[in-house]
């Protein structure tokens, strides 16, 4: 009889969204393998047939199970069989089997997720940093900044970033780009500086970087790219990187131009070159100086190579900053130069230990606090018939608001965190009302006075609501995720669970 | 009624309370920022067993004005790392003097850096995204009243429980980030939950006597409030994030400010009215 009582339109509601939130948020068991995050472009698994669909749910990325036979169940594995020198890789994975040379692999690994919630920076670690232009920009050149500085973030190799436009009250506008893989110091050089590239001779600008003056940059190829020499110089090393470029028609004309009427002197070796070289600048800081050889002068020549210096106290770091120089100057020269400089504002970066310490730990806080509130609820009523109903409806609004936020694709940062706890702390005063109007001796029927503890509900719930409204908006959304999970968090409350937990109560104590 | 007794005699005196805790508030006591909201940086190094106070010394006496704090693990209550902020200091400076004292790899570095103009235009931003939110708030609460002096006291007593916070926040020097200017919003809306209740039982019910009704709502109130208190406190203990740990702290204080400011203030102010109107 009193089982039968509780199946109403209220329950099934409650049930229906506590269905779909798990459906969301998805929690697997079998984890085995090492789950596929990205697949580079013209890398060998890209030509095997190997793909990341974009908006893949965590839990349903590709998992590699074995590669050349060797079961795969860490990420050390991983690269146990990568690094294993055999030429060709056998990966099977949970949906096929592909075989690619083990040359320029292009794959990124990480743990299988084990839920389809995602974690923001600070609980993954990563990079994040809020840029602001330096000018004033017109909303196209805004677009350029953010769709180049994808561009030459991807062209670098980073694959795993968000690039979000912001702006706040006062109408600033700001980028905020977070990357889980990449260092802060990359992070620095790669999106903090403008990338302008200059190659003058004298004071003509020959060419930029970007693909109207340069239409194809050498990279990854040991024929036109490279490090070409290391020597020792005055306090430590000193490495020459080289690579290829070609020049669109018409910068090759233009360096013709400006060499026509040049004069041609001899070096100490006996090599001629014209009188002024070719420099280049990156930032307006001088990258390396070219002599050109005389028999360019006045011609249109397509292809230049661009050199330049790294240094170090070893040839070993002397080798990784020519490498480093290298692939930065390749990258900005095939992206080209953002529209203004930039300032970094603001810039984090949290180790990936911090983060899932931060995870683990903002858990087990709301579960001792919910651990709290069941105890003070049972000193007050004695009765387990509303304590366990109450934890029970406070677990459901935390684990609809994180399936909300999944499906929303949220990425979970502490700020939300802290709203999923503020909201449930707003439930459970609301089923304390609840209750105290359901037990009351005041001779009403039962409709009378749920209505009469939703009045106080939902006024309390409307103030919560307009009270987070204005941080919707504000700082950038640094804190949104706070105020959008305090803002789901309570209405779902005040529209789905705490009817039920009304409904509960009254059939639960009716004896 | 012990409860009549107390309140019917004395309600006008026991008002007198929150306007006291009101008036105490240090005159001119400013808001202590972090780095977060006035620009600098904050390191995190995430090893075992570094002791706070030499590493505190050592880099002040490089350095002016440095701030270490402890990070603990809840379960274990052990110290699992340091907080260095500061906000004059390069971060690389920083990081390079500890490097000759303490021994840490990358992984276990963290650090956030704030550049100053920002911070400054940020923190303007919260202190106006508190006042809007505040302005809306009151709004519902004149909506749904549509009396003055009982809109009023549930006004008043919000205004109590997050200028007394602040006081308290102060007098203990803590330095407030951007979460806990968030917090506050938070106080706005847990302050407000016990107030319309108490006013909505006042004047709106008719059953009981006024006291009964007054009994009533102070039950149910308290146990809200004292569950919320419970449960930030728990939170306060047991997080590790110091933003967490802040945002509880600033509703626990002000939780225990909302009692005085609703049981005695609200209360009291709302008794008044109800006695002056017959």
């Amino acid at each position: 009889m009193k089982i039968k009582n509780l199946f109403t339109m209220r329950i099934f509601i409650l049930v229906l969204f506590i269905l779909i939130s798990l459906l969301a948020i998805h929690p697997v068991s079998d984890k085995e393998g090492v789950a596929i995050r990205s697949v580079e472009t013209n890398s060998s698994a890209a030509f095997a047939g190997m793909t990341v669909p974009q908006n893949a749910q965590p839990t349903s990325y590709e998992r590699i199970l074995e590669i050349n036979s060797q079961k795969i169940s860490s990420l050390d594995d991983y690269s146990r069989a990568i690094e294993a020198n055999e030429e060709k890789l056998v990966i099977t994975t949970d949906r096929r089997t592909y075989t690619l040379l083990n040359q320029n692999v292009g794959i990124t690994v990480d743990k299988p997720a084990s839920n389809n919630i995602l974690r923001g920076l600070e609980l993954q670690g990563g990079t994040r940093a809020l840029i602001s232009p330096t000018e004033k920009l017109t909303e196209q050149q805004y677009q350029d900044l953010v769709d180049t500085m994808e561009n030459r973030l991807n062209v670098y190799g980073i694959k795993q970033l968000i690039l979000k436009r912001a702006s706040d009250f006062e109408g600033n506008k700001y980028i905020i780009v977070e990357l889980a893989g990449a260092t802060k110091d990359e992070v620095k050089e790669l999106i903090g500086k403008q990338g302008k590239f200059e190659a003058k001779i004298g004071d003509e600008i020959v060419f930029n970087g970007g693909e109207k003056d340069v239409t194809f940059v050498c990279r990854n190829d040991g024929t036109c790219s490279g490090i070409r020499s290391c020597n020792e110089v005055q306090g430590g090393y000193q490495c020459q990187f080289e690579f290829q470029i070609k020049l669109s028609e018409a910068a090759a004309e233009r360096q013709a131009d400006v060499t026509r009427n040049m004069d041609v002197n001899v070096s100490e070796q006996g090599y001629q070159y014209l009188e002024k070289p070719l420099d280049l600048y990156l930032d307006n800081n001088s990258v390396d100086s070219l002599n050109i050889a005389a028999d360019l002068k006045g011609k249109a020549a397509r292809d230049i190579v661009i050199s330049g210096p790294g240094v170090g106290a070893t040839q070993e770091e002397a080798l990784e900053d020519a490498n480093d120089k290298m692939k930065k100057l390749q990258t900005v020269l095939i992206t080209g130069a953002l529209p203004t400089s930039l300032e970094i504002v603001k810039l984090d970066s949290i180790s990936p230990t911090l983060g899932s310490t931060f995870e683990k730990n903002a858990l087990t806080a709301a579960l001792f606090a919910i651990l709290a509130v069941a105890v003070v609820i049972f000193i007050r009523y004695r009765k387990l018939k509303i304590s366990l109903p109450m934890i029970f409806i406070s677990l459901s609004e935390a684990l609809i608001t994180l399936g909300i936020l999944t499906m929303m694709k949220y990425n979970l940062d502490l700020a939300a965190i802290a709203g999923i706890i503020a909201a449930v702390g707003t439930g459970v005063d609301d089923q304390i009302v609840i209750t105290d109007e359901i037990l009351s001796k005041e001779s009403m029927n039962w409709r009378e006075r749920y209505k009469k503890a939703f009045f106080i509900i939902f006024i309390a719930y409307l103030t919560a609501v307009v009270s987070m409204i204005p941080l919707l908006m504000a700082g950038v959304g640094l804190l949104k995720g706070f105020a959008l999970s305090t803002i789901i968090g309570v209405t779902i409350g005040v529209f789905v669970t705490r009817p039920a937990y009304a409904h509960i109560i009254k059939v639960l104590l009716n004896e | 009624m012990n409860l009549e007794k107390i309140y019917d005699k004395n309600y006008k005196k026991l008002l007198l309370i929150p306007l006291i805790l009101l008036a105490l508030r240090r005159t001119g006591s400013v808001i202590e920022r972090d780095v977060s909201l006035k620009g600098g940086i904050s390191m995190t190094i995430e090893k075992e067993g570094l002791n706070e106070e030499e590493i505190s010394s050592f880099l002040n006496s490089r350095y002016d004005d440095i701030n270490v704090r402890v990070l603990t693990d809840l379960s274990t209550r052990k110290n699992i790392g340091l907080i260095i902020e500061s906000s004059d200091v390069e971060e690389e400076q920083i990081k390079g003097t500890l490097r000759e004292k303490v021994e840490f790899a990358d992984e276990q570095y963290s650090a956030e850096s704030y550049s100053a103009t920002f911070s400054e235009s940020f923190y303007k931003q919260l202190i106006m995204v508190l006042v809007f939110a505040f302005i809306l708030m009151a709004l519902v609460v004149a909506v749904t009243f549509r009396t003055f002096i009982p809109s009023l006291a549930v006004i008043l007593a919000a205004i109590t429980d997050i200028i007394v916070t602040l006081a308290i926040i102060s007098l203990f020097g803590f330095q407030i980030s951007a979460g806990g200017i968030t917090a506050f919003l938070l106080v706005i809306g847990y302050s407000i939950d016990t107030d319309i209740l108490l006013t909505t039982k006042l004047l709106k019910r008719k059953i009981g006597t006024l006291y009964e009704r007054l009994g009533q709502s102070i039950k149910t109130g308290l146990t809200m409030t004292i569950t919320s208190i419970s449960a930030v406190f728990v939170g306060y203990l047991f997080s590790a994030a110091s933003v967490l740990k802040e945002i509880f702290l600033i509703i626990f204080i002000a939780l225990i400010i909302d009692i005085i400011s609703t049981y005695l203030g609200n209360a009291s102010i709302l008794l008044w009215y109800i006695k002056k109107k017959k």
